[in-house]
């Protein structure tokens, strides 16, 4: 019977479907309405306006040439690559293992120990922020970068769990079982077989670690805003006191260097097939 | 003779304490270079035992020798097996030589020999000139044939196979059998061969093992497992059967040299009829085995000796073969005939049924409660 139906609506289909370019408005309005707030920031970026607003008087580049000047920057992005570097290090070296054990292995509070890891992710980081200044107090971890990274590390393990889960998901662990059988110790096993099959998770983990640890404002505002503060903080900082197009230059900046890395990624490893 | 090249004694794996063993005091030894059948149904314990005897799974009890040593607790990566997993699991990341190379490279094998033996095994499976190729890009079959490489190029100790042909279409399961027969005739590597497919263990194997429950109900050559199946679910699983409940008479005398006898027997509804059997069933009652197509059915009367008179209930007709139901009185019993370019018997139609009595084969398991089909 469907069949029937669907033969005869072969026949009778109109040659124009109104319902097609109606969808293709639909999907352009949704990306410009989440795409308008960095148009506004790159445009904004180029304007000549004293303050920071729109739309522009005229164009410049004196906001772009600023950024070298202003030292604030420069410190902060210091100490967000810093800080973005040593936390997916540390994310990956621990949740990839994290990840394995919860895969591979069954034991008792598995469940529970899978939603804490994951918790971070429910918590309002404002809540974790505070607590972590009032725990971080005693042990003189505020205002250290040992303090930020310990943040960050928290509120970052569960994305490179989440996604090197869902590349093991998808393995075939007889592989491993083939490689045992073929003479291969624990160590190479993972080495040689299992890591390069969940590349993908580990690489998009990896990426989105980095992006969340050095987009990160709120742990390091609490953590460390007067010793050591991160770009987002500075940035919150130079908003508060002047209204000038800098940080619009510097948002440009910071967004060109996101998609840098994220084409990067894709052109060397694959990306798109990490994410999928 | 010789010693054993594998001898699993009382291997036993329970997965829980509560749950009935999945392998139960297993016993079974396997000659040099001979291919072995694990053949049952899911849920045997034929997998279980397979990945006890390459180490992927710990034994409960019971022990694993090989060329005389005892490897029970052996880690896998030293146990120097070869096995072909259902899914191939060929290391995705890896071209085609580099998998086979793996074995080799673990062994610490140079390069140059390296090479030399990596083509030799490619070439055994006729894949030489596809060394270079990622392994996705091959069909099943081609994958199967570089897992199976893979595995003979370390020259195992023993060839594990896991249900190494059910991801084939039916017609290349064929080919790769008589394939992977053959190499293992050459290689002369004792294999063990997981199967829940009876065509292919009765083509394949030197020896089956017939697994129910996870115990062997019977251990033997292809020949004795079909002709003279030990038990109800031998008879069963391994090819078609009719079955009839029988009453064992006096023994009319000898009937081979394997030792065993002729019998009369009674069938209820049926009457008397020649038997064979091992002897001393006398006065007892024991399942009596005729496979469909050693009944000889015949549409007219007269042909055969005191046929049995029937009605045809079922026709099924495949082209090459022709399969018959007949109700005989409340039994119901399945046969073949021969088919021909001319009508086919339909259904209501009478039929006449014979056998030679040393096609009925008495069991010798004392009958057991009727057991619901499978």
């Amino acid at each position: 019977m469907s069949s029937a139906n669907a033969s005869s609506a072969k026949i009778f289909k109109p040659r124009f479907n109104p319902a097609k370019p109606a969808f293709g408005v639909l999907v352009f309005l949704l990306y410009l309405f989440l795409l308008a707030p960095l148009l506004i920031v790159f445009v904004v970026s180029f304007a000549s306006n004293q303050y920071l607003s729109f739309p522009p008087e005229g164009l410049t580049l004196k906001w772009y040439e600023m950024l070298p000047q202003e030292s604030t920057f420069m410190e902060g992005m210091k100490v967000s690559l810093i800080v973005a570097v040593i936390v997916t290090l540390i994310v990956l070296v621990l949740g990839v293992p994290a990840a394995l054990a919860l895969d591979r292995f069954e034991f008792r509070a598995k469940a529970a120990v899978q939603s804490f890891f994951l918790s971070p992710l429910l918590i309002p980081s404002i809540v974790l922020a505070l607590g972590m200044v009032l725990l971080f107090g005693p042990l003189e971890l505020n205002n250290t970068y040992a303090g930020i990274i310990i943040g960050h590390v928290a509120i970052t393990i569960p994305f490179v769990i989440r996604t090197t889960l869902m590349s093991l998901a998808t393995t075939d662990t007889s592989c491993e079982a083939a490689a045992r059988i073929l003479g291969a110790d624990s160590w190479t096993v993972f080495r040689r077989v299992t890591l390069p099959i969940i590349q993908p998770g580990v690489i998009a983990g990896g990426v989105i670690a980095f992006i969340v640890s050095f987009d990160e404002a709120v742990i390091s505002l609490f953590v460390a805003e007067s010793g050591l503060p991160t770009l987002p903080v500075q940035v919150l900082r130079y908003v508060e006191n002047s209204a000038d197009a800098a940080v619009a230059a510097l948002s440009v900046i910071l967004i060109l260097i996101s998609l840098a890395v994220v084409v990067v990624v894709e052109r060397v490893m694959g990306l798109r097939k990490a994410l999928r | 003779m010789t010693e054993p090249k594998l001898s699993i004694v009382d291997l036993t794996k329970r997965y829980a304490a509560d749950l009935d063993p999945a392998v139960d005091r297993l016993n079974m030894e396997v000659e040099e270079g001979h291919l072995v059948a694990l053949l049952g149904p899911s849920g045997c314990g034929k997998t279980t035992t397979l990945r006890m005897v390459a180490g992927l799974m710990d034994p409960t009890a019971g022990s694993i020798v090989v060329d005389g040593k005892e490897i029970t607790h052996t880690p896998v990566n030293k146990r120097g097996m070869g096995m072909v997993f259902q899914s191939y699991a060929l290391f995705p990341h890896m071209n085609v030589e580099q998998n086979v190379a793996f074995g080799l490279e673990m062994r610490q094998v140079t390069k140059a020999e390296q090479k030399a033996r990596v083509a030799a095994a490619l070439d055994m499976v006729q894949l030489g000139h596809l060394g270079k190729r990622q392994t996705k890009e091959l069909s099943g079959g081609q994958q199967q044939r570089i897992a199976l490489a893979r595995a003979l190029v370390v020259e195992p100790t023993l060839l594990l196979l896991d249900e190494p042909l059910s991801n084939l279409d039916a017609k290349l399961r064929e080919t790769m059998r008589t394939e992977i027969r053959a190499i293992q005739q050459r290689t002369r590597a004792t294999t063990l061969f997981v199967t829940h497919d009876q065509d292919e263990a009765l083509d394949m194997a030197d020896r089956i093992a017939v697994m129910n429950g996870g115990l062997i109900e019977q251990f033997g050559s292809p020949t004795e497992v079909y002709e003279r199946p030990r038990t109800h679910f031998v008879a069963n699983f391994i090819g078609q059967a009719n079955f009839l409940a029988a009453r064992v008479g006096a023994e009319t005398g000898r009937a081979n040299l394997a030792g065993e006898s002729h019998y009369k027997v009674e069938v209820d509804g049926l009457g008397q009829f020649g038997a064979i059997g091992s002897t001393g069933l006398s006065g007892s009652s024991h399942e009596l085995v005729i496979r469909p197509h050693r009944l000889n059915v015949s549409l007219h009367p007269g042909a055969a000796q005191a046929p049995l008179a029937g009605t045809i209930e079922r026709v099924s007709y495949t082209g090459d073969a022709l399969a018959v139901a007949v109700r005989i009185g409340d039994q119901q019993l399945h046969a073949q005939m021969l088919t021909s370019s001319g009508d086919l018997p339909r259904i209501g139609d009478a039929a006449y049924l014979s056998w030679a009595a040393d096609d009925a084969y008495l069991l010798p398991a004392a009958a057991q409660p009727v057991r619901l089909a499978a």
